[in-house]
């Protein structure tokens, strides 16, 4: 049968799968075959199976366990010889490898049943040599015969599970960052998806749920430590929520501070909001509000003093008497200031005061 | 230099300061500076701060919750005694929701005590976020924080503003 496959001659992966377990007959043409599919440059990763067959039996266990496309591309560098591959030819028995031949020759094509059918016939004849190849190869076929790819991607999905069971135990630390590519990769050969946990963390769904939540609340963490001045430097979550809380309430208190000294400030002229929005000719006011701001300064002169000790935060439980006080004094103030401004062209400085405001907003 | 109110014009700033400049002369030309009490002054500092937080609360619509929350606030607390009732409502509804609240984190906390991380809640910090946050109390974690964020950034822009408005005013 095998024969018939190789005189059909197409070098389609299927058959050289299927010769694996027959490589070790000793045909010519079989070699031949071999020969020549093996120099085919595999096109998909379903088809890398040939390129294990050039690898002796150690690397291509390590390859099962670190599944790498990359790597098995680059195998294919070294040209095969069939003499070496026929006499040290060792099959390496993982369940790991059997599991992914089974599913390279499940995904291979629709053309393999006859042949797995057909290749039952000879496995009585062709291992005599090693007695070991029997059991890993009738599982195979066995696999294989069915070929509904629901039934057989439990099993292959039980073996995989195994698989990355005994890499756990290894304690591949590291693998924690391609897990989820692995999984992702996983998840687009077979139609479970099989997300890999960190080491030492439970798997079902609330704890995925929860770490999940878990880090969409250290984005938002690190996003408001950005916000916060000297936050940054602070390492432990309660300590950053403290800053936070206290910098929300230094913010609070300053907003009913300014509003305090709003409500004691007189808008000594009354501002044209509307002009202060439209266009501006700022510079024009400028000079003329250079000399107006002469004659208001000197009531200002003898508030200077009280107005030092004007604190931006802080100590505010003793703060409000002498804020009432200064304001109070002020008030006497602001009237001459009037008296002064209406003095002036009123029209002229109401546009100047609302233009430097607009400048300064 | 001389630019309107920052880059854009329809930011958060320039928004906020028409809002509150307006209110602002509204206020004043209500009642004009020559009583001088401290009560009135009072009186006063209360209006005003109640403008500038409509005003931030408006300039940011209805798009956050915390924005809802301060407008609520702000529109009860205007309405006086009739929202007596409605006030021992919400505070009750609040009530309940710590008590959920604490439920769930003493649940999460029995079953993800093998994580050894900080776990769901952080228990006495976060309860005083969402006292000072407004609206802080009907929200999860995740959405707290966000709010947050967003309210301190908001926050900043007021004591910008009035900074200025005062500074100018004081000259």
């Amino acid at each position: 049968m095998e024969l018939n496959a190789g005189t059909a001659g197409t070098g389609s992966h299927e058959t050289a799968s299927e010769r694996k377990e027959v490589a070790a007959l000793e045909s010519l043409q079989f070699t031949d075959e071999i020969r020549r599919l093996m120099l085919a440059p595999a096109t998909d990763n379903a088809s890398s199976f040939t390129a294990l067959l050039e690898l002796p039996a150690p690397q291509a266990v390590q390859l099962i366990h670190s599944p790498d496309s990359v790597k098995l591309t680059a195998v294919h560098a070294p040209t095969p010889n069939v003499d070496d591959f026929k006499g040290s030819f060792h099959f390496p028995f993982d369940s790991g490898l059997i599991e992914r031949a089974a599913r390279f020759s499940l995904f291979a094509g629709d053309g393999n049943i006859n042949v797995n059918n057909k290749s039952n016939s000879l496995e009585p004849t062709s291992y005599n040599s090693t007695a070991n190849l029997q059991k890993p190869v009738k599982s195979e076929p066995a696999e294989t015969e069915s070929y509904q790819a629901l039934v057989s991607d439990p099993t292959v999905e039980n073996r995989s599970i195994k698989r990355k069971d005994r890499e756990k135990v290894k304690g591949s630390t590291k693998k924690n960052k391609t897990a989820a590519k692995d999984s992702s990769d996983d998840a687009e050969k077979l139609p479970y998806v099989h997300v890999r946990a960190r080491r030492g963390q439970a798997t079902d769904s609330h704890s995925l749920a929860e770490r999940a939540r878990r880090e969409k609340i250290n984005a938002r963490m690190k996003l408001l430590q950005e916000l916060v001045p000297g936050c940054s430097k602070i390492s432990g979550t309660a300590l950053v929520l403290d800053e936070i809380i206290n910098h929300v309430q230094s913010l609070q208190r300053q907003v009913e501070f300014l509003s305090m000294r709003l409500a004691a400030v007189n808008p000594r002229i009354d501002v044209n909001l509307d002009s202060i929005f439209t266009a501006d000719s700022g510079s024009l006011m400028n000079s003329n509000f250079s000399g107006m701001v002469m004659p208001m300064m000197w009531p200002e002169v003898q508030l200077n003093g009280n107005r030092q000790q004007y604190p931006q935060q802080s100590q505010f439980g003793a703060f409000q008497q002498p804020v009432w006080g200064r304001e109070e004094v002020c008030n006497n103030y602001m009237t001459p200031e009037n008296s002064l401004l209406s003095y002036d062209s009123s029209g002229n400085s109401a546009s100047l005061h609302s233009n430097q405001l607009k400048m300064e907003l | 230099m001389y630019n309107p109110d920052h880059t854009k014009p329809g930011s958060l700033k320039s928004r906020f300061t028409t809002r509150f400049l307006r209110a602002l002369s509204k206020i004043h030309a209500h009642k004009p500076i020559s009583s001088s009490s401290p009560t009135e002054m009072f009186q006063r500092y209360q209006r005003i701060k109640a403008a500038a937080d409509k005003s931030m609360a408006y300039s940011v619509r209805s798009r956050r919750t915390w924005s809802r929350a301060m407008l609520w606030k702000l529109r009860t607390r205007s309405c006086g005694r009739r929202s007596v009732k409605t006030s021992t409502i919400i505070k009750s509804q609040q009530a309940i929701m710590k008590k959920t609240r604490h439920e769930k984190q003493n649940e999460n906390t029995t079953t993800t005590a093998t994580t050894g991380e900080d776990g769901v809640g952080f228990c006495v910090e976060e309860d005083e976020l969402r006292e000072i946050v407004p609206g802080g109390e009907a929200m999860d974690l995740c959405n707290l924080l966000d709010e947050t964020a967003h309210y301190i950034k908001c926050l900043t822009t007021q004591v910008q503003v009035m900074k200025k408005i005062a500074d100018f005013y004081s000259l």
